[in-house]
Parts: C-alpha cells; structure tokens; sequence
C-alpha cells in the first residue's frame, strides 16, 4: 500500500523527476565519455608522445570524480526535498521509519542505477560523436579512438553504484533522524540572518586579504614558472577560503545596505526578492563558492587547452621560416607552389662533394637566407636573415634539404670556384607563404608531392608540415582534453546550482501563493524570480570569471599569448550557463507559479 | 449609498465537462453595505471559501455576477484582477499568511510596497496602523518569533494598511487559541466601528460570528436564512446564532 502511495508521489511530480533523471543520466554519460579517455591506453600513447599526458588524464579523472560525487549529492538533495513533506506524512500516520527508510533506500538506487545504464549507452553513443566531431574541427590527430570500451564501462559502474549506495544510505538514514514534526514543516524553518557586523567586517577584509594572497602567488607564478610547486597548493587554498568569505561577507553586506535604503527596498517586490536573496546566499554560500572556483578551473582548462591549440602556429613558425622546400624543383612542383599565397620565394644552387655543400656565396649576397633564431633571454623564436650561414642558420639551411646532405659541412663560395667544382649542380627552392596555416592544404600536397620524388624524406619527417604533425598533435591531446573536461565540469556545475536553486522551490510556493492572493501581478512574480536566480547565477559566474582572468597569469610564460580568442571559451561558457539560467527559471516557475 | 458588495444568482460548478462535476454553490444573491461587518457561517464544506475566492478574484463564478464598490470584478482580465486585490482588498487567511523571511514591519508594509506607494508615505501608514492594532514593539521582528496571535494581527495589520474597501477574512480565528481569537475580534470590530472598514468574515464557529452586524447562513452551496444583531448585545446574539444553527441543520 504504502509503495503504491510512493509510486502514485513520483507520478504526481515526474516533470521534477525528468529533470533529476536527466541530469543523473547527464553525469554517467560524461563520466563514461572521460573514462574511455582516459583509462583508454592505446589511445593515450597513440596521441601524446610525452608521458606526461597519461598522468594529465589521470588527475582529470580525480577531478571529475570528485565534482560528480559533489553533483550526485545535490541532485540527491533535490530528491530527498520532493520526498521529505511525502515521506513525513507517511510516518505520521504511523509507518515504522524502518520501512520509511527501506523505501526511500530502494527509490534513490532504483533512480541511480536505471539512469547510469542510460547514461552509459548515451556516453557510448555521444562520445563517437563528439570526438569525431572536435577531431575533425581542429584537425587533430586521434589515432586508435573506440567509443565503446570495456574497462571504461566497467569503471563507470563500479563508481556510480558506490555513489548511489552511499546515496541511498544517507537519505535512509537522514530521514530516520529527522523528526516527523521537523519533515512536515521543512519548508517553514527559516534562519535569522547573522547579523555581526564586527565578524561581517573581519570576514569582508579576511576574504580580500586571502584573495589578495592568491592572486599574487598567481602572478608570481607566472613570472617564475618553477614556483608552480609552491604556488598552485597556496593559490587554491587561499582563493577558495577568499571567495567564501567573499560570497557570505560582501554579498549579504550588499543586501542589508540595498535593504536599509528604504527608496529601492520598498518598491515592489524589492523587499521581498533581497530577503529570498539574503536567506538564500548564507544557504548557498558553500555551493556558490564551490561553483565559482570550479567555473574558474573549467573556463582556465578551456582556454589554456585553446591557448595550446593557439599556441601551435607559433611553435611551428618557431620551428622553421620557410614553409616549403623543394629540391631539383619540377614543373608539376611549381604549379603547386603557385597556388600559394607565396610572399617569398628563393632558389639557391648547390653542390655536394667530399661531405661538403657548397652554396653560392653571391645568390645568398642577393637574397639573405632568412631563419629562426631562438634569443635565450626572451625564450622566443625571432627571425633573423644572414648573408653568410653560420651555426644556427647553417643548421637549418641544412635542414631544409635533403636528408642525405644534413651531415654535410656548408661552404660558401664564390661563382667561378662553384662552377669549377666537380659535381652535380643541384637546385633548393624555398618558398614563405603569407600563412602556413592557411595554405595548409596546399602545403601537404606538396609536401606529399615531395616524398614520392625523394622518398628518404618519409623516414626523416624534418619539413616543416612534419613538424607541424607532431605538434599538432600533442597540442590537440592538450585541448582536447581542456575542452572535454571543461566543458563536462561547466555542465554538471551549473547543473549542481540548478538543482540547488529547485530544491528550494517547494518551500517557495507558499509564499508566492501568498503574494499572488494579495495582488500581486503574475509578471511581478515572474520577473521577481528571474531576478533572483540571476543574482544566484551572477554571483559565481561572475568570481569565476575574474579567477580565471587572473589565473591566466600563471600561464604568461608557458603560454606566449594567454589571453588569445579568450571570447571562445568565455563564449561557450555563457551559452551553456545560461541555458542552465533558462532551464532553472523555467522549471522552478513551473514549480512555484501554479 | 452604494453598496460595497453586490452579489447577483451566482453559481460555481467545479470540474470540467468531461468530468465528474460538483455544484459548490448554487443561485447565491446578497449585499454588503459599507461598514457592515457580515458574517457568512455554515458547516465544513458548505461553499465558503469557494464563495471568499470568487469574491476575492482569486476564482471565478460559472455564472452570475460579481460587484465589488459598483466594479463587475467577473470581467476583469488577469492583470487587472490582481490590481483589484491588491487595492481594494484585505485579506486575513486562517493560516496567517505572513511572509516568514520578512520582518513584520515589511510584511505589512508590503500592499503598498507593490502598488509602488513611495517610501516616505510608507511608514506613516505602517506605522499608525500598528499602533491601532498594538503591534509597534514587534515591528522588528520575523514572523517565527511571534505567536499566532501576533502573526494574525500582522496578517491583519497588513490587510488593512492600504485602506481597502473590504477586508475578507476566511476562518481568520481558526488556528487561534480562544483568548487571542477574542482580542483579534475585539480589535476587528473596534476598526469595523472606528474607521468604517467593511469586513465580509467566513466562519463555522458562532462565538466569531456573534461580533458581526449580520449573518448570511450558507448550506450545501444555498444560501439559507440571515440574522441580523440590531441591537442585541453579543451574548444574546450569540445564542441566537446557536439557536438558529439547530434550525437551519435539520
Ligand atoms: N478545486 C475544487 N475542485 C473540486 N471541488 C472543490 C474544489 N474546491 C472545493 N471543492 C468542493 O466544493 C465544496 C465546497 O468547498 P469549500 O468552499 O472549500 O467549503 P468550506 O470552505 O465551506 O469548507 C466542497 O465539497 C469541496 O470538496
Ligand atoms: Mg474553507
């Protein structure tokens, strides 16, 4: 009887069970996507030619185990707050807590064990998906890519079912603890707001002193990569407990000085939405600083992982002025280099005799043989031009040619000693293009061209599109995974904050009932919660966005240009969040405004 | 004079047609002149509350018409009904009501605070408002620390802050003890003849009902007999109204 009563309870609500089963099903299928990533070995060594990746995974996997437990916890709190008033009543009438707890036990692990086997099935499907996609939009270079594979699935399981017991144990056992009285009126128990100013002002100034602290050992970090040991642990510290103090200290400061201003407080419904406001961010404060330090991890792993795929073009320029070399260079070569948006194009004679290459010396008085030259003090690659290759711009005239020459000594000598020597006179075309990476595709096909022509050049991959490969692909491992767990984090957090904000619906609706009965217009209470879960979304996204500003300082070395196409991510970001903004009002509406 | 309350052949039938229906009230007709403190009194489920919602906008009638200070309030749309309430309309509910993360300085300041009243006409009216009803010592405090006889003053408070032109009270003295429920009545009545308030008050006990002026009997959504007080004193109206009771249920 009593199971058919809890049953008929889920029917009555399933829009509120709809948005907890997908977002469960939402958080399996990300899991499951990470995992066969990165329990994927084949996949990994096949990607990253440094072993630094796998260990990069594998600290991803940490993080997104720890905000999938977080984020369980909250949906799990969502469901615990549909059932409570249900559940109290039951008990009320006289059903033993034990079996209370048993049904409450069976709901929560029946809920999270059909949505991981749905979540899964979507990770499997979505992850083919998503990472065809992203590996063809940045043309990446995954090798060896399985969606579905074993021992990611394997993990998944293990890891939601430990979660959901836990889950299911905690609701039991807290709604065997709670009083009945206490679960009938849960709704009704506000909590006074604090109102000492001394520790309010201690806090405000505890909280900029510690942000303060953070910021700097950002800074400093950025300035000298090696402190990073040091720095990251007291950065995270010091900027979580800031922007905790931030958040309780200065937001409900806010509040009572927008309160005590009588003009603004007393219009409309102001009143009211500052005191759901100030009620809420004492409630909040741990989640809002949770979701801004997390935002700002996941917006600095997007752009960091963009930064690198930025980062590409330069490390190729780094590599090599010329875009392409041609030797002995044929009509059907040329054709190709025409198609170019050719801004240079040079032809030095050689000849190799006795393990020397002998230049020309008057071809390179004419045009300057032009080369990267790397400034130690800098740390950056400059071009530099010389008449008269020596060390660095011999190495990568050298370079350029043909794999049997690099050996090679390089002579320079003048026309009459050149035509003297003994040997066949040979051809180097180099050729600079406006952008390496806008003539890409022409770029390969004569790079490709080029090896059927001289295949020694297959094994010896020292062109500059073969360089670009490699980097290329580590860079791409490196966003890619930026992007995926970004992204993935930027979802679930939002999504912790959603169902935060729609755990607090229900005890909302008698108060908009009330307000409604005495005139207030349905657009007032409409705009009234759109205000509020703006202030609930703004908060965060904001502290988040001003970490991740600074925290790109850090990366001001390691990274030539952090803050490059810094709007895609933020972008992405704000799309996503604020379909989560859209999604929350809309569903706590529907919940407070029958 | 006209009257504050014109209520002409109303009739609620709830469910859709499709569904099965319930006749809550049928061919309901009565006034309320200004000033009146009227009482409508009948049995749990007799149509009270379905006939306060419909009087308030809060529901509308299947047919009949509805005047409130000559206004047809069935006509309304949706915008302007909630205007209507919130001008000229008090509300005392049985569960108070009250806005428990406002002080209860803000819970009655809030009608005008919605009708955009500026802040410094605000707190002249809260003020002597609560003055009238022995509230200025708990202004400051939230709706948990009071007792349920506070919390009704302040549901009261806040009913009549914005001078509406009738105060409906639905059981306001249900969750009450005695004591508390007499004081909230005695204030009731003491606006009702000092400032001219109509109140239109719904109740199935006799003791509230004896402080009105007159008493509409409603029985299985039919409006029955009414009694008027004249000028008994209350004791002997309300054993009237326990006379009648006995009638009027066979
Ligand atoms: N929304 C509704 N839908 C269907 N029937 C209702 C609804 N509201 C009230 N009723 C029925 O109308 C009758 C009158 O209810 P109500 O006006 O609440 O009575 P009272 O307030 O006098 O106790 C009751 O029989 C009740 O079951
Ligand atoms: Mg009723």
């Amino acid at each position: 009887m009593l199971n058919k009563l809890a049953l008929s309870g889920i029917k009555h609500r399933m829009r509120d069970y709809s948005v907890l089963f997908s977002g469960l099903i939402i958080a399996s299928a990300i899991f499951y996507m990470f995992m066969s990533l990165a329990t994927n070995s084949s996949f990994l060594n096949a990607n990253s030619p440094a072993a630094a990746t796998s260990f990069i995974y594998g600290f991803g996997a940490v993080l997104l185990a720890i905000i999938t437990i977080v984020y369980i916890n909250y949906a799990n709190g969502f469901l615990l707050s549909m059932r409570q008033k249900e559940y109290g009543m039951f008990m009320m009438l006289g059903a033993k807590s034990s079996k209370i707890s048993r049904m409450i036990f069976v709901e929560t692990f029946t809920i999270g064990a059909i949505a991981t086997l749905i979540g899964t099935v979507i990770g499997i499907v979505a992850t083919g998906f998503v990472s065809q996609l992203i590996i063809k939009s940045l043309d990446m270079q995954v090798k060896h890519f399985n969606s579905f594979y074993v021992p990611a699935l394997l993990s998944t399981f293990a890891f939601f079912i430990v979660i959901f017991i836990f889950s299911a144990l905690k609701n039991s056992i807290s709604l065997r603890l709670t009083k009945v009285l206490t679960l009938l009126h849960m709704d009704s128990q506000p909590v006074r707001i604090k109102k000492n100013k001394f520790l309010k002002a201690f806090q405000v100034i505890l909280g900029i002193v510690f942000l303060a602290i953070g910021y700097t050992a950002i800074i400093m970090m950025g300035h000298n990569p090696v402190l990073i040991y040091l720095g990251v642990p007291v950065a995270l510290f010091t900027i979580v407990i800031g922007t905790y103090f931030m958040i309780n200290a200065v937001i409900t400061t806010v509040i009572t000085a927008l309160k005590k201003n009588k003009k603004f407080a007393q219009k409309g419904l102001n009143n009211f939405t500052l005191s759901q406001l100030s009620f809420r961010i004492s409630d909040y404060t741990k989640i809002l600083s949770m979701v801004s330090i997390m935002f700002a991890l996941a917006l600095g792993a997007i752009t960091v992982g963009m930064g690198f795929q930025n980062q590409i073009s330069t490390v190729v320029n780094g590599q090599a002025y010329y875009d392409v070399t041609v030797n002995n260079i044929n009509d059907a070569q040329q054709e190709r280099i025409d198609k170019l948006n050719v801004k240079e194009e040079t032809t030095y004679a050689y000849k190799f005799k006795d393990d020397t290459i002998y230049y020309q010396s008057d071809e390179f008085e004419k045009v300057p043989f032009k080369y990267q030259k790397f400034n130690m003090k800098s740390m950056v690659g400059e071009t530099a031009s010389t008449k008269k290759p020596k060390d660095d711009a011999s190495y990568e005239l050298l370079n350029n040619n043909l794999p049997r020459y690099r050996t090679a000594k390089v002579e320079m000598v003048d026309k009459n000693k050149f035509d003297t020597i003994n040997a066949k006179a040979n051809s180097l075309t180099l050729v600079k293009t406006d952008s390496f990476k806008q003539n890409l595709t022409q770029i390969k096909k004569i790079n490709q061209a080029e090896q059927k022509r001289f295949p020694e050049l297959k094994q010896a991959g020292a062109s500059k599109y073969d360089s670009y490969l490699l980097i290329n692909g580590f860079f791409s491992g490196l966003e890619f995974m930026g992007l995926f767990l970004g992204i993935a984090f930027l979802a679930m957090l939002a999504s912790c904050l959603m169902f935060k904000i729609l755990s607090g619906a229900s005890s909302d609706v008698k108060r908009y009932n009330m307000l409604y009965k005495i005139g207030t217009r349905t657009k007032v209470l409409r705009s009234n919660i759109n205000k509020e879960i703006a202030v609930l979304f703004a908060v965060p996204a904001g502290l988040g966005i001003i970490h991740v500003l600074i925290g790109l300082q850090m990366f001001s070395k390691i990274l030539i240009k952090p803050y490059m196409n810094i709007e895609i991510p933020f972008g992405i970001f704000i799309v996503l969040y604020l379909g989560y903004y859209f999604v929350t009002r809309y569903l706590y509406k529907k919940i407070v405004l029958k | 004079m006209q009257k504050i309350v014109e209520v002409k052949n109303i009739e609620k039938i709830y469910g859709k047609a499709d569904e099965k229906q319930y006749k809550a009230l049928s061919d309901v007709n009565f006034d309320v002149e200004p000033g009146e403190f009227v009482g409508i009194m009948g049995a749990s489920g007799s149509g009270k509350t379905t006939l306060l919602n419909i009087l308030s906008t809060l529901d509308t009638p299947t047919s009949g018409q509805v005047q409130i200070s000559g206004q047809d309030i069935t006509k309304l749309n949706t915008n302007e009904m909630a205007d209507f309430r919130a001008n000229k309309i008090g509300f005392i509910f049985q569960d108070f009501n009250l806005l428990e993360n406002l002080t209860a300085y803000e819970n009655i300041a809030l009608p005008l605070a919605l009708q955009n009243t500026s802040s410094k006409k605000i707190d002249p009216a809260v003020m002597s408002i609560s003055k009238k009803l022995g509230l200025t010592d708990i202004l400051n405090h939230y709706p948990t620390e009071l007792s349920g006889g506070q919390k009704q003053r302040v549901a009261a408070a806040r009913a009549l802050v914005h001078d509406p032109s009738i105060v409906f009270g639905d059981e306001p003295t249900g969750a009450l003890d005695s004591k508390s429920a007499r004081a909230l009545l005695d204030t009731m009545s003491k606006i009702n003849h000092e400032d001219n308030v109509s109140i239109l008050l719904v109740t199935h006990d006799p003791f509230s009902a004896s402080y009105c002026d007159r008493i509409i009997f409603i029985k299985d959504g039919e409006i029955g007999q009414e009694l008027k007080k004249e000028d008994h004193t209350r004791g002997e109206f309300y054993q009237e109204i326990l006379d009648s009771l006995g009638t009027f249920a066979d």
